[in-house]
């Protein structure tokens, strides 16, 4: 930072114009964009970029809380944004990020956590919300704010409904038979950052890289388009009277609406876009989705079995890859297949090991193996999706799926008696 | 005896293509200059950019960066960092802080050593990089005078460029936009090869608008500078009694 620098950002404001030829209120270009998959958004605030990624998971609720799921805030600051950022554990501007987003969704209760309930007292969804920043070109704390409101309009949750012999089995269902739900959010909290900078309390929105090594102090204000203030944030920094923090206020809640408008039609595009994409649904029958039930409820009951699965899964691999088809397919156990009887758990884990083709059944180790990653419904998602006719097909065609079941069948046999 | 120069001068290359085949050519002595690489027989590029030629036998490619690469003999924008007995310790944008010496100043002895606070901003020369060594800087030229370099004025703003804006700036005939803008307003600049430069003026709108135009117009193909700077006057021209007046 040069001495003409500081002395030029503070002179140019004099005559209310900034470096980059903003005025004092612009904003910067906002550009949101989203990723593949259902809650990833990509947000560019000028030079700032910011990505999103929520997930959620089964998990059990907080014991004063047995109605209401969970959300929780990471933030990564990838050194690559900044010279700065070191690699490792959070720092304090990134603590204190994830703390002003965290603080603008929570107090103003804008995702509604009750919805999020499954089984009160023992199943919740807890929704986990990443920020990655990517580049670091000032006023980080808006485009992540934007980025996390972003992704959580468009992330989806698998519909869980209570089924199975006797209805109290919990049956998550994956994308492919139920649309999955998406989050409720009563407002969009949005976070507007103001730069204080010189001795004259000038003000600046949005200040970027070198203002914000220029400014004497920044206040963050959350407000939405209601009118609520979410959450104010001013740690520190110079000091600045009562009548300019609300005509601040005042500037941010009109600002708040602009970026909430911008947000609401961008997840509009994104929404239409998917709607376009949808995998056409077929209802699957009864026994399918109890099994499918099952199998989610292995998934979140197996322990301390992993390392077992994953030996067995070694020794089928081979028999598996010398014989299998192309048109053996991953998803479901034995629902489809007419020769199964019951199914209990340890059948059901062979039966699993044996049936899947190799390129599945990775994917079904790694979920199996790991069942803390991102969610159950996004590995049956990318089960599904990667095989989606190929479900149809075995679905409505039963008589070519029993040619396909008959030399597998054969298989469970010899590794069963192995 | 001079061949004709390769089919690539002044073209794209990326690093494999091979520029001249030396078979054919014999009893030659060619300068190879940053970018170029002998193998065997054949001239290979080693970094992507445009090759360049320069009569008789000097043969070059020429890159745009981010960042800068010491080299003796360049003119750089430098920020101080720290002061030592010794040396200033000056930003130029490199992989190391470079040296300046506390008497490397014209008429300069250890009784008058500049007092530099940390931020000044300094055009300097370059004296010598070698790789892995901290560059040394001068604010003489060779013959002891000062010649321009030194201090730049308190006022003015200094902007971030790279290497090949740079370069442009410098070249001559002269960078368009900046030539076209010269001719409505006036306004002093500085440009350092490292990929900064320095715009003052007596207004600070006007120096906003230089150097906004000039690292916006980076990325435009000549002909759309030539448009951009008509646009630009244009709306120069129509804001022209708010401009002068102030």
């Amino acid at each position: 930072m040069t001495v003409n620098e500081k002395k030029f950002i503070e002179s140019a404001l004099l005559s209310d114009i900034r470096v980059d030829g903003r005025r004092p209120f612009d904003y910067r270009n906002l550009t949101i964009r989203f990723g593949s998959e259902d809650g990833s958004a990509e947000v560019q605030l000028g030079q700032t970029q910011v990505i999103g990624f929520v997930t959620g998971q089964l998990s059990q609720p907080y014991r004063d809380r047995p109605n209401e799921g969970s959300f929780a805030i990471y933030t990564e600051f990838s050194p690559m944004a900044d010279p700065s950022f070191e690699p490792g554990r959070p720092g304090e501007t990134a603590i204190e990020l994830g703390r002003i987003v965290d603080r603008g969704l929570r107090e103003s209760r804008a995702v509604d956590t009750e919805s999020l309930c499954v089984i009160a007292g023992k199943l919740v969804w807890s929704i986990r919300i990443d920020l990655h920043i990517i580049d670091n070109g000032g006023n980080l704390v808006d485009a992540a704010n934007i980025a996390a409101l972003a992704a959580l309009s468009t992330f989806r949750r698998p519909e869980c409904t209570l089924g199975g012999e006797d209805g109290q089995e919990l049956i998550v269902h994956p994308p492919d038979e139920r649309e999955p739900l998406s989050l409720i959010l009563h407002h969009f909290p949005v976070a507007v950052t103001f730069g204080f900078i010189g001795k004259e309390n000038t003000v600046v929105i949005d200040p970027t890289h070198y203002e914000e090594a220029v400014m004497g102090g920044s206040m963050t204000a959350t407000l939405n388009t209601n009118g609520d203030v979410c959450a104010i944030q001013k740690a520190g920094g110079d000091a600045v009277s009562q009548t300019v923090i609300m005509q601040c206020l005042r500037i941010a809640s009109v600002k708040a609406g602009d970026i909430t408008s911008k947000i609401k039609d961008a997840v509009e595009s994104y929404n239409t876009q998917r709607s376009l994409r949808k995998i056409k649904r077929h209802n699957p029958d009864q026994q399918g989705s109890s099994d499918v039930a099952k199998r989610h409820m292995e998934r979140l009951t197996v322990g301390s079995d992993q390392s077992g699965i994953a030996s067995q899964f070694n020794e089928h691999d081979k028999t598996n890859k010398r014989n299998s088809t192309l048109k053996g397919f991953s998803g479901g156990p034995a629902s489809w297949d007419p020769y199964s009887k019951g199914v209990d758990g340890d059948a059901l884990r062979t039966s699993l090991a044996s049936r899947v083709a190799p390129v599945d059944k990775q994917k079904e180790e790694s979920s199996q193996v790991n069942p803390e990653t991102k969610s159950n419904p996004k590995s049956s998602e990318t089960n599904s999706i990667a095989l989606t006719h190929e479900v149809g097909l075995e679905r409505k065609q039963s008589k070519s799926l029993k040619d396909a079941v008959k030399p597998k069948h054969k298989r469970r046999n010899k590794s069963n008696a192995s | 005896m001079e061949a004709k120069p390769s089919n690539l001068v002044d073209q794209l290359v990326v690093p494999g293509d091979v520029i001249l085949d030396l078979s054919n050519m014999a009893n030659q002595t060619l300068k190879l200059s940053g970018g170029l690489r002998q193998d065997g027989d054949s001239i290979c590029v080693m970094k992507a950019g445009k090759l360049r030629f320069m009569k008789p036998n000097k043969y070059w490619v020429e890159s745009s960066q981010k960042r800068y690469v010491p080299s003796a003999g360049d003119n750089v924008l430098g920020v101080v960092v720290d002061t030592k007995p010794e040396n200033f310790l000056v930003d130029i944008k490199g992989p190391a802080l470079a040296f300046l010496p506390v008497l490397s100043f014209e008429g300069g002895t250890r009784r008058n050593i500049p007092k530099f606070e940390v931020g000044t901003l300094l055009y300097v020369s370059v004296v010598s990089a070698n790789p892995g060594m901290n560059p040394e800087l001068s604010c003489m030229d060779v013959n002891g005078k000062a010649a321009e370099y030194g201090v730049l004025k308190e006022e003015g703003y200094m902007f971030e460029s790279s290497t090949g804006l740079a370069r442009s700036l410098l070249s001559s005939p002269p960078h368009p936009v900046l030539e076209g803008l010269g001719k409505k307003l006036s306004f002093e600049i500085a440009v350092g090869i490292n990929g900064r430069f320095w715009v003052n003026a007596l207004q600070s709108s006007t120096v906003i608008l230089v150097g906004n135009a000039i690292q916006k117009s980076e990325s435009l193909s000549l002909v759309q500078q030539k448009i951009y700077l008509e646009k630009l006057l244009k709306s120069i021209h129509s804001r022209g009694c708010k401009t002068s007046d102030q």
